[in-house]
């Protein structure tokens, strides 16, 4: 829809592109399009970009350094793309998986990475594990994720604070849907040994 | 790297709104930085190319030459005065 002449233009909201809401294709078509000329990267850009952006913002916790991230993810994407292959792997999780490896680089040279969570945000693992939102509950959730490896953490993310379906969390770690669901079972047995420890 | 989680009743503070998300995107930086990024993954080599090649070959047969010629000092043949020979002192002096 072009804006009559005169009116003021205003830039299209995050996520919106003309026309894709109804076309289940359009990041085939657009990939497709960006691979021969970089320009076309850009609905895919606008679409994706706030996703993304919150996706490293639960992260980062810093707004500044997420959008450097963020950036710095559709940079590595649209360098990559000609490797990028429709099979299965949606856009949005190929995005998700090359931020998670930025992150990585960003945190590798630090001993500790510290992620603010809050009370809203883990509301999902709590009523999971049958923790009450409170202050002391919420220590020992924070102690027993503190606990877990990187690998079950990151499950444990994805699944519970991005609220990804299992399909999406194995997409995004490139592992199965069936091996999503059965890690993230193990972690949440881990969390509750631990739990049940402290208790 | 070990991750350690906090969790506070206000987190890392409020998500930001949409609006607030959109001053960080900025496609012009984007291309600019690919293109960028492309060019110096496509730069030609600066042996590929013949003139620096020669160049750098110069260079490295002149400091070759240089090397090979301060190292090996005059030659005792090519009439320069000869250190003369000390004997050694005769015994009983």
């Amino acid at each position: 829809m072009v804006p009559p002449p005169g009116s003021a233009v205003t830039l299209p909201p995050i996520g919106h592109c003309y026309g894709m809401a109804d076309d289940p294709r359009f990041d085939e078509r657009q990939v497709a399009l960006a691979k021969a000329s970089p320009e076309a990267f850009g609905p895919l850009y606008d679409r994706y970009f706030a996703d993304v952006f919150r996706f490293v913002l639960r992260r980062a916790g810093d707004r500044e350094l997420t959008a450097d991230i963020t950036q710095q993810c559709f940079l590595k994407a649209l360098l990559s793309l000609s490797r990028y292959q429709d099979r299965g792997l949606p856009f949005r999780a190929w995005l998700f998986r090359i931020a998670l490896n930025e992150l990585r680089m960003h945190w590798r040279k630090r001993r500790e990475v510290v992620i603010d969570l809050d009370y809203q945000r883990v509301r999902g693992l709590g009523e999971e594990l049958e923790l009450n939102p409170d202050p002391d509950e919420m220590q020992r959730l924070a102690a027993a994720l503190s606990h877990l490896d990187e690998a079950r953490a990151q499950l444990i993310q994805l699944r519970f604070m991005d609220g990804m379906s299992y399909l999406e969390v194995g997409q995004v770690l490139g592992i199965g849907e069936d091996a999503a669901k059965m890690r993230t079972h193990r972690a949440l047995a881990v969390l509750r040994a631990y739990l049940s420890k402290r208790a | 790297m070990k991750h350690r989680y906090r969790i506070t009743p206000q987190g890392s503070g409020p998500e930001p709104t949409d609006a607030e998300i959109l001053r960080y995107r900025d496609k012009g930086r984007l291309l600019y930085n690919y293109q960028r990024a492309r060019d110096l993954l496509h730069r030609r080599p600066i042996y590929r190319d013949p003139k620096a090649f020669f160049a750098l070959l110069l260079i490295v047969l002149l400091a070759w030459l240089l090397s090979e010629g301060l190292l090996e000092g005059p030659h005792p043949d090519s009439g320069g005065s000869p250190v003369p020979e000390q004997s050694p002192p005769a015994p009983g002096q």
